[in-house]
């Protein structure tokens, strides 16, 4: 051939049909082999992790360049609010203080009558969690999954399966760290459950996100179940997760057919990323409960015994890991009288102690 | 003058890439063009040697990472649109301009039907036909910048 010529033909910008190295066909198949191998290693193995969480560090400094806009424009917005609507919000925040105030003294004697009862009954103490303010970032760009990112990360000590709450309820929990970011996937999304009790009579549930619209369904309860319109779902507190008493959502729709045995009941979460920008990220409660995973409670119940024994095993697991404050918690573990549903189960064992990891939630998806 | 496309090309990528980093929500997020493919097969009709498969391919990892979704999703949706654009790019030569834009919106609806055919493998489901928007305000972006001037290299490929 005539290499001299392609050369020339490619310095002048070569008409389209000479020299243009391997054909696309080619680099079709190569690309997309590539691309296959990619997704399958990244579904299935967990290489990947550390290079997105560097990749996602890199991504840092563009995404703050891509957040100042809207940043710029939010504090100019904020520089020209008027006198008069300080003085109303500082007037509605005065009242605000007042009410919370006096339901907190409340509190503390309700409190103190609890820890009373606790120990007259030999139970474990509800230990406090520990708790990071994150702001949102931008909320997530796939549509086909609810998820947010803030700007708490690692170096915030977030970790993987925190839950997140706003003023008025549970928002989701952190499925992926970053350095200086976190994802958190809403309780909306059809890969993540929440176990839930009704507020008025105490009735234990799974919460599992819809995906598509922002609601919640709760699935495998009986057609002449015990909940009505308008009722209040609060976190039970059972999964080591998510604080027991958080709202969660409001019972909106109850249908039954005679074709099945189950009620279809859907709720609209209380909380939400639409009210504010804020959210609390909780930190994991560091007590001797295993990683439970939601998902798998609302499973089959004959696990239990195996998950009994997997239960020892955590706990001796992450009382050499745990900080020293809440050593004391890990005492009575045994004795505790709500035993553990369900631990992860040994093979998908981590060093650190994660309730949630995201290729579970990803499991779950399928 | 090679370089100083090149520079182009990967400043506008990049531009690109911001613009799909950009905090989008509720609607926003719903009518969101692919801003990254569109310039993608902006560079791939009107320079063909150095904007190709491979290019779209990496640019869709960033993507990927971007929607923190797996791995090679984008990344594939990328390299077969970019491939279709490929085989018909001599073609666009002889193309009016209701048919280029007729054949850019076609190539954002394949992209988009990869991704959910990809996101449905990965146990997600569809979202309903608003899904598809995004197509429909990328070609409108298309023309729009086609009217203010943009040269989409129908007319001479020499320049």
């Amino acid at each position: 051939m005539l290499p001299g010529i392609h050369q020339n033909f490619d310095q002048q910008q070569a008409p389209a049909f000479f020299a243009r190295g391997p054909s696309p066909l080619a680099r079709l198949t190569f690309f997309t082999a590539l691309s296959l191998a990619l997704m399958a290693t990244d579904s299935r193995l967990q290489y990947l992790t550390s290079i997105r969480a560097t990749l996602m560090n890199l991504l840092h400094p563009l995404q703050v360049v891509a957040n100042a806009p809207s940043e710029l424009f939010e504090s100019t917005d904020k520089y020209f609010t008027t006198h008069h609507q300080l003085l109303k919000e500082n007037t509605q925040l005065k009242q605000q203080v007042l009410m919370q105030n006096i339901s907190l003294q409340k509190l503390n004697l309700l409190a103190l009558e609890n820890t009373n009862l606790r120990d007259l009954l030999h139970a474990q103490q509800a230990l406090a969690e520990t708790s990071t303010l994150a702001e949102i970032l931008h909320v997530g760009r796939d549509s086909f999954t609810k998820k947010i990112i803030v700007n708490r990360g690692k170096n915030h000590h977030i970790v993987t399966g925190a839950a997140a709450v706003d003023a008025t309820g549970v928002v989701g929990q952190v499925t992926r760290t970053y350095p200086s970011s976190s994802e958190i996937t809403l309780i909306t999304d059809k890969s993540l459950a929440i176990p839930i009790q009704i507020e008025r009579n105490g009735l234990r549930a799974i919460a599992f996100g819809r995906g598509r619209d922002n609601t919640l369904d709760l699935p495998y309860l009986p057609a002449n179940v015990d909940i009505r319109r308008g009722d209040k779902l609060v976190t039970s507190g059972i999964d080591g997760v998510y604080p027991s008493g958080l709202t969660v959502a409001t019972v909106t729709e109850i249908k039954t057919s005679p074709e099945s045995p189950f009620a279809h009941i859907v709720c609209v979460p209380t909380g939400g990323i639409e009210h504010s920008r804020q959210v609390l990220i909780v930190n994991l409660p560091q007590s001797d409960e295993p990683d439970v995973t939601a998902d798998e409670t609302a499973a089959d119940d004959s696990k239990k015994a195996a998950a009994a024994a997997s239960a020892k095993d955590a706990t001796v697991r992450s009382a050499s890991t745990k900080p020293p404050h809440a050593q004391p918690a890990a005492a009575p573990a045994q004795a505790k009288p709500e035993q553990p549903k369900k631990a992860e189960p040994p093979a998908a064992e981590k060093p650190q102690n994660k309730p949630l990891t995201p290729d579970q939630s990803q499991h779950r998806a399928q | 003058m090679r370089n100083n496309k090149l520079k182009s090309i990967y400043l506008s990528l990049l531009a690109a890439f911001i613009f799909m980093l950009f905090p989008w929500s509720g609607l926003a997020l719903t009518l969101r063009p692919d801003f990254m493919l569109l310039v993608i097969i902006f560079w791939l009709l009107r320079a063909p040697n150095q904007c190709s498969v491979g290019t779209a391919w990496f640019m869709g990892l960033w993507i990927d990472l971007a929607t923190g979704g797996i791995f090679g999703q984008y990344a594939l949706a990328y390299t077969i649109t970019t491939f279709i654009a490929v085989i018909y790019q001599r073609r666009l030569v002889l193309f009016s301009s209701t048919q280029q834009l007729v054949y850019v919106f076609s190539l954002l609806l394949v992209s988009q039907l990869i991704i959910l055919i990809l996101k449905t493998f990965a146990g997600n489901e569809f979202t309903g036909w608003s899904y598809f928007m995004p197509s429909l305000t990328g070609v409108l972006l298309w023309q729009l910048a086609v009217s203010l001037g943009l040269n989409t290299g129908r007319h001479s490929r020499g320049n």
